[in-house]
């Protein structure tokens, strides 16, 4: 199972991204109707119609029989995209609600987005496939934790991109311990 | 898309169909009277004839009504398989639209309908069941139709006729009574024990065909059902079908017993899932067509007893149907009871929440079936099919419900009819985001709801559904969000639409290649044909015309969904040469400095899919555009391989757009390229420099204008920087040269076709030239041109075109004071809002545009501008009589340089002046200039720089000479030796001032010059130097004494001395000191009262000094002589006195002053070169004067003369040296002599003061004893008796008064030695 985060600025910047693999069991079987697809096409937009639809991920999942996947290549592009697209609702929720973690706010596909969004409206936007809701909610505020520090060097804006290091190990760590 | 209406279940199907010649605008014309109809009361529908055919007619009483729906295309042919699933997806009726002209004849109009009926269904389908074939006659009423000889299924309405719209309502309600009356037939057929096994034989059945039916009674030769099915071609299923064995005695309608079914011996894998052959399955389409006749009631009891059939038998898929079949009664009930009581209906949540659960709990349904493994591929398709449907479905009922603000009568009208829908706020500003949350609130639905429900449908499954079904379910999906107002959602499905869409292009271009390949081999001699097409293709080139009706679509669609990402893919246009202005650009207008925005990753991703659209459609002119735009607005982001790449295929569809012909370019796209254009000064001889012609009236440069390049006084002179940024002057017909700056910050050569300066005003020839800026870097390139006429040449900026795009012009304006002030300001203003976010998300790029609203208005720009005058002449120095251009001198000497200048040019020089400029003057005048000088200093620099300057001119000589083109002039400068200079320069100033005017217009008041500068090494010596200066009284006696020593110049000091009468002498003595290796010879004279001029010269050795001596005859000032304030020479202004003298101070410094400027004036000295002919003058103002000199060498005001006299004035007293020699207690007079020597008569007194004064008598005032008005030369007199009373000596001191004053002006001492 795996989990991607997206940090974003105000102005839909990705800040920072990190891609988990957890070792958790994976998300439940995908609906029936997704099984046995076509392969019609061998054009290069088929590809990107299949991508963006979800259905490469399906084959992935079944060659390699529900194991981790890796997400790379065309496949992070749509994640990038389905992380991208959530943010109309994240957005919509953000208006409505006080709370800064908003659970399961959008899915998509096979991902389900949670969010959480900071006083200054920068977004944490993490797409996962199972149901964690407390071990997301303790990241979130983990994580939120490390951005506060690193948001402390008056270096840093918020619109600079997070190269630290120190934050990057930390994140990681905290999505070993929660993720 | 009505198709995809929340209560299609429930529309009759009707398809409009173009026949015949029909035009698109009448044809339109009449579809869309015709869909104005949608719904049909059940009263309006005429009852069937005969009862078989009266299952499904209404009763006249009843309320219902019949949707109608009139989708304009014939069902995809994937989905027959659902003709009895779903009777609602076809069209159950069609009606052709026709108009008659002349030229056609009924039948051939119902032929080319039939024929294109069975072009749009296959033979063995069920549907339509009904048709009709609507002639609209003309206008003009001159068809040649015999309304008389009607065919069946063909109605005419005549032209004439007043309501059409009745009556085509009319036709249609016979339309629908044939389709109820088909659809008894079809339910007939399927009651038959056989028709149930097949309705239970698949998961998805077929209608048995009529072969294998009993024959019924009743022949139906007016339908046309049959008349398809009994084409004599099968499909092979229907084949193997017709060959079982199928007579069947029917038992009863629907009472056929499970058992039966073995015996059938259908295949044994399509009856795994309708193994009970329940009824479930009959009911459930008997609730269907009951639903499309508009029975709700009827529906309702067949549906529950289907889904209570479902229950007990799963059978999951027709179990959703039926309760999707439900839920679209209880929404039509809802519809029909609104329409008939508006008041009572009422808003309950809980009344609607049942239905929306009915259609979630089909759609659940969907998803959960797992398809028969064994069984073909269509059923995935099929059941993804329905799942996204039903998904949809659900969505809809949300949507409309939001949408209608609330469950009402216009959220049922638009779940009914999807025209229906109120408009939906459009737009991502705040007004429209506050009209979304209101109907939010209003609703009760929120858009997360929705938009969750709408999620469902997006899913791998989509790839099972045909292209056509995908494509329409995507694009319902995009358009349900853009309602909803998710733009990034709506784009990420946009993409899918138009990958889909791109697919079958690319797909459909190969399918093609391959056609024509294939029937190349197929010919009848394979390798021949190859070999033949090859040869033509060597031949003749061979171009299709593509058709390019979507492209311009699809092209839009691409830029709205990079333009929702961010990214502007318009922002480089394109343009129609033909009528092409050439735009400006304003150089700042580019704002490098602002915040990263958007998913650069993203953006990256989808413009690199938007080109290979772009190049698969094939628009290469639209590649060229979205590369180029791709790479102006991301070039920071873009990585190098990607800005090469974008580079590389722009570059290639330009090409590829020339060689098809496109007529439209490309605008300038790479951003700003200029950085900067400054014209090259010109050579220092070519500069050319205005002056007013009053100036020609003034023979002689006032003097003193050398030392007026003083510092401003002001700190901020307004007009000094006005005068600063005037225009340049040019001759015309020169050659001017510019450099331009060219940046380029992409990472690949950047070649400009074509560069030249943008100018206006004087025609101004500059040719064009190429460039290939390298990447990343500044280039310098020099453009030249040559203005044409005198006038005003502007240089606004620069043309710039890039290979095969358009012409751009960059605007640059001068920096004037308010442009940098609001540059400054606009570049504060980003760095404050840099990190700072006011708008989020998809609103972000509304910050720039109010940041930069401000002060566009009223901007006066000033550019480059150049004064274009008429063409100068040109002169040169041809000779010069320096070698080298050096010069020696010795301090004092004076020097002749002669030049000789030769004119070049075809015009003459009338007017020539000479300027100089040695190094001695800057220092000076920055000295001045400092004004820390004292004014005595000030004085004496001045004097250095104006009465004794370097170089000087006899200008006169010169004047009003012209110098014919080809002839020469010399000019002789003198330059004088003065210590401390090392250079100068002599600038000739030439011009042709007295032109000969070609109209009587007025000349111009200003005239030009040009310059040639001849620069000078000058080495002066300083070899003698005079100091110790000094002026001593003398007296004849004193010299008398002097003299008497055996000096060795005695003679001389005596000859010269010779003249010096009794008093009003002095002597002048100088120390000269020779610091040359050569013996100078000094000579010192003086020039007093005209008449003699006596000098004494001597040799001065080298390394010796030697001490000159010249009697000076005292001078004489008078007060208002030496009461002037030291003078300035220059007419400098705002000389502030800083020393703070008191008034006495400054009396004798004025005194000490004028009377060293009468010494200086009065004495000259000159030096020679003992062995050479050099000589020169030697000065004495390195000197100064001090008070005791200047005691000396004035002339007293008054004289006083003591005497001491015996006996009433009678015997002056004996002298004893200089003392005069008294006897104690003897009364004597002192009698005080003051001879006026001034010009003026004075009123005198007189102080008398002897010492000790204890120790004498007198009689009278001693202090202010008046001696009255003494004329010029006159002699006072006053006497007063005195008695010394003790022996000793006694002083006697006298001093002469004016009137009034404190000071003496003449005095005088005696001594007095008083005896026994």
């Amino acid at each position: 199972m795996s989990h991607h985060l997206f940090i974003l600025s105000p102005s839909d910047t990705p800040l920072y991204s990190l891609t988990h693999l957890s070792s958790r069991p994976a998300a439940p079987a995908p609906s029936p109707l997704s099984a046995n697809l076509p392969s019609w096409s061998t054009s290069a937009f088929a590809g990107t119609l299949t991508a963006l639809s979800g259905a490469s991920s399906m084959a992935q999942m079944s060659t390699q029989g529900g194991g981790v996947r890796m997400g790379g290549g065309q496949d992070r592009h749509v994640i990038q995209m389905i992380a991208n697209a959530s943010l109309d609702m994240i957005e919509d929720v953000v208006r409505r609600e006080n709370g800064m973690y908003l659970k399961a706010v959008d899915k998509f596909n096979e991902w389900t987005i949670s969010a959480f969004v900071t006083p200054g409206n920068t977004k944490f936007v993490l797409l996962h496939e199972g149901k964690n809701d407390d071990g997301i909610r303790a990241f979130f505020v983990e994580v939120w934790e490390l951005y506060l520090k690193t948001m402390m060097n008056p270096f840093h804006t918020a619109h600079s991109t997070i190269r630290s290091s120190v934050f990057d190990t930390r994140v990681r760590a905290s999505a070993k311990k929660y993720l | 898309m009505d198709d995809y209406a929340v209560c299609a279940l429930a529309h009759v199907r009707i398809l409009l169909v173009p026949i015949g010649s029909i035009s698109k605008r009448t044809f339109d014309q009449w579809a869309a009277e015709i869909r104005t109809i949608e719904a049909l009361r059940l009263s309006d529908i005429p009852p069937g004839t005969r009862d078989e055919k009266a299952r499904f007619m209404p009763s006249p009483k009843s309320r219902g009504y019949i949707h109608l729906n009139y989708p304009s295309h014939p069902p995809s042919s994937s989905l027959f398989d659902l003709a009895l699933f779903r009777p609602s997806l076809f069209p159950l009726g069609v009606i052709g639209i026709a108009s008659c002209s002349r030229t056609d004849s009924l039948s051939s109009i119902l032929a080319e309908f039939n024929a294109s009926l069975k072009e749009m269904f296959p033979q063995d389908c069920l549907y339509p069941l009904a048709r009709n074939c609507f002639i609209f006659e003309e206008d003009d009423g001159s068809t040649n139709l015999n309304l008389g000889d009607l065919l069946p299924g063909l109605v005419v309405i005549p032209s004439a006729m007043g309501n059409k719209k009745e009556n085509i309502e009319t036709l249609l309600a016979d339309l629908c009574s044939n389709i109820l009356g088909e659809f008894s037939t079809i339910m007939s057929n399927l009651e038959t024990p056989l028709g149930n096994e097949y309705l239970n034989a698949a998961l998805f059945p077929k209608m048995p065909s009529a072969s294998d039916m009993p024959r019924p009674l009743d022949d139906d030769s007016r339908t046309p059902l049959p008349s398809f099915n009994s084409q004599p071609e099968l499909t092979t299923v229907n084949k193997r079908q017709s060959l079982l064995p199928t007579r069947t005695s029917s038992t009863g309608p629907g009472m056929m017993p499970p058992s039966r079914q073995s015996t059938l011996g259908l295949p044994a894998r399509k009856s795994g899932i309708g193994a009970a052959s329940s009824h479930g399955r009959l009911f459930k389409v008997l609730g269907d067509l009951f639903l499309l006749s508009g029975r709700t009631e009827d529906a309702t009891i067949w549906y529950t007893e289907a889904v209570s059939l479902f229950k007990l038998q799963p059978d999951t898929i027709w179990h959703a149907a039926a309760s999707e079949g439900q839920a679209t009664i209880a929404l039509v009930e809802a519809w029909m009871a609104s329409q008939s009581t508006v008041c009572a209906f009422a808003t309950r949540p809980g009344q609607w929440s049942d239905i929306v659960d009915k259609v979630e709990t089909a759609a659940g349904l969907y998803a959960k079936v797992t398809p028969p493994t064994t069984d073909n591929q269509y059923h995935y398709a099929h059941l993804s099919f329905l799942y996204v449907h039903a998904v949809l479905r659900h969505a809809n009922v949300l949507l409309s419900v939001w949408i209608a603000r609330g469950w009402g009568q216009l959220a049922l009208s638009t779940m009914l009819s999807p025209r229906a829908a109120p408009p939906a706020p459009r737009g991502q500003d705040a007004a429209a985001r506050t009209q979304r949350e209101k109907l939010s609130s209003l609703s009760g639905v929120s858009r997360a709801q929705v938009a969750d429900a709408l999620s469902d449908v997006h899913g791998p499954w989509l790839l099972h559904l045909s292209h056509r079904e995908r494509i329409g379910v995507l694009e319902q999906l995009a358009s349900r969000y853009a309602l909803l107002g998710f733009r990034r959602k709506e784009v990420y499905v946009l993409r899918e639409v138009v990958g889909c869409i791109m697919d079958l292009i690319v797909c459909g271009r190969a399918e093609g290649d391959a056609a024509t390949f294939f029937d190349g081999v197929n010919g009848s001699s394979p390798g021949g044909s190859m070999q033949s097409a090859r040869m033509q293709m060597a031949d003749v080139a061979v171009r299709e015309t593509d058709r390019v009706d979507g492209n311009r679509s699809i092209v839009a669609l691409v830029s709205y969904i990079c333009r929702v990402h961010g990214v502007d893919l318009d922002i480089v246009k394109h343009i129609d040469p033909n009528n092409a202005s050439v735009d400006e650009k304003h150089a700042d207008d580019e704002d490098a400095l602002e915040d990263p925005s958007g998913w650069a990753e993203i953006q990256v991703g989808i413009v690199r899919e938007a080109l290979a659209v772009a190049e698969a459609l094939p628009e290469p002119s639209v590649v060229a555009q979205f590369a180029f735009s791709a790479l102006k607005s991301l070039h920071t982001v873009l990585s190098d391989d990607d800005q090469l790449s974008l580079f590389g295929s722009a570059s290639r569809a330009l090409t590829a757009a020339r060689r098809r012909g496109d007529p439209r370019i490309i605008e300038y796209w790479s951003g700003q390229p200029v950085v900067s254009v400054e014209l090259v000064p010109p050579h220092t001889t070519r500069q050319l420099v205005e002056s007013p012609v009053s100036l020609l009236a003034q023979r002689q440069p006032v003097e003193g204008s050398s030392l007026l390049r003083t510092t401003d006084p002001f700190l901020y002179n307004p007009r000094k920087a006005m005068t600063a940024q005037g225009k340049t002057l040019v001759a015309e017909g020169e050659t001017l040269e510019f450099l331009v700056t060219l940046a380029n910050p992409y990472v690949f050569d950047l070649e400009l076709q074509n560069v030249s300066l943008s100018t206006t005003g004087v025609t101004f020839t500059t040719p064009h030239t190429r460039v290939v800026l390298a990447p990343t870097s500044t280039h310098t390139l020099t453009l030249t041109g040559t203005p044409s006429r005198p006038g005003l040449l502007t240089i606004r900026g620069l043309l710039v075109q890039a290979p095969g795009g358009a012409p751009r012009e960059f605007l640059l304006p001068l920096a004037s004071a308010e442009e940098d002030e609001r540059a400054a300001r606009r570049r504060s203003a980003v760095q404050c809002e840099m990190g700072r976010v006011k708008f989020s998300g998809l609103e972000r790029k509304r910050r720039s545009v109010g940041a930069s609203g401000e002060g566009k208005g009223g901007r006066v720009r000033r550019f480059l501008e150049c004064k274009v005058v008429p063409v100068q002449p040109a002169v040169r120095i041809r000779w010069s009589s320096l070698a080298h251009g050096a010069l020696m001198l010795y301090d004092g000497e004076r020097s002749t340089i002669r030049l000789t200048l030769e004119n070049v040019s075809p015009l003459p020089v009338d007017f020539l002046r000479l300027t100089f400029d040695d190094s001695t003057v800057g220092p000076a005048q920055a000295a001045l200039a400092e004004g820390e000088l004292s004014v005595f200093e000030t004085y004496e620099t001045e004097y250095a720089l104006l009465k004794r300057p370097v170089f000087s001119w006899d200008a006169a000589r010169h004047e009003g000479r012209v110098i014919r083109p080809g002839q020469k002039e010399v000019v002789e400068v003198v330059c004088a030796g003065k210590v401390g200079c090392t250079s100068g320069v002599i600038s000739v100033a030439y011009g042709y001032v007295n032109r000969k005017q070609a109209t009587l217009a007025q000349p111009a008041d200003v005239f030009h010059t040009r310059t040639l500068a001849y620069p000078v090494l000058v080495t002066v010596y300083q070899m003698l130097e005079c100091n110790a200066m000094d002026i001593l009284p003398f007296s004849p006696t004193a010299a008398g004494e002097k003299t008497g020593d055996g000096d060795a110049r005695e003679g001389d000091v005596r000859a010269l001395l010779g003249d010096a009468e009794e008093a009003g002498w002095c002597l002048l003595t100088v120390d000269v000191r020779n610091t040359y290796g050569v013996p100078f010879e000094v000579t010192f004279g003086r020039d007093q009262d005209g008449k003699s001029t006596p000098s004494t010269t001597s040799v001065v050795a080298p390394g010796s000094t030697a001490r000159i001596i010249l009697p000076l005859k005292k001078l004489h000032l008078s007060p208002p002589d030496w009461d002037k304030p030291i003078p300035t020479l220059s007419d400098r202004q705002f000389v502030v006195d800083k020393s703070a003298l008191s008034a006495a101070e400054q009396r004798a410094q004025r005194q000490l002053f004028w009377h060293r400027e009468r010494l200086l004036s009065v004495v000259h000295a000159t030096w020679r070169e003992v062995r050479g002919g050099r000589s020169g003058e030697l000065s004495l103002r390195r000197c100064r004067m001090t008070w005791p000199m200047l005691e000396a060498v004035r002339v007293e005001g008054v004289s006083v003369r003591i005497g001491v006299w015996r006996d009433g004035g009678g015997e002056e007293a004996g002298r004893r040296g200089e003392a005069v020699s008294v006897r104690g207690g003897e009364f004597v007079y002192v009698r005080v002599e003051a001879t006026n020597m001034t010009e003026d008569a004075l009123a005198l007194t007189l102080d008398l003061a002897a010492e000790p004064a204890e120790h004498v008598l007198y009689d009278g005032a001693l202090v202010d004893a008046p001696l009255g008005r003494v004329g010029t030369g006159e002699r006072g007199t006053a006497e007063v008796p005195v008695c010394f009373v003790a022996c000793g000596r006694f002083t006697v001191d006298g001093r002469v008064r004016t009137v009034g004053a404190a000071e003496a002006v003449g005095a005088a001492r005696v001594r007095v030695v008083v005896e026994e």
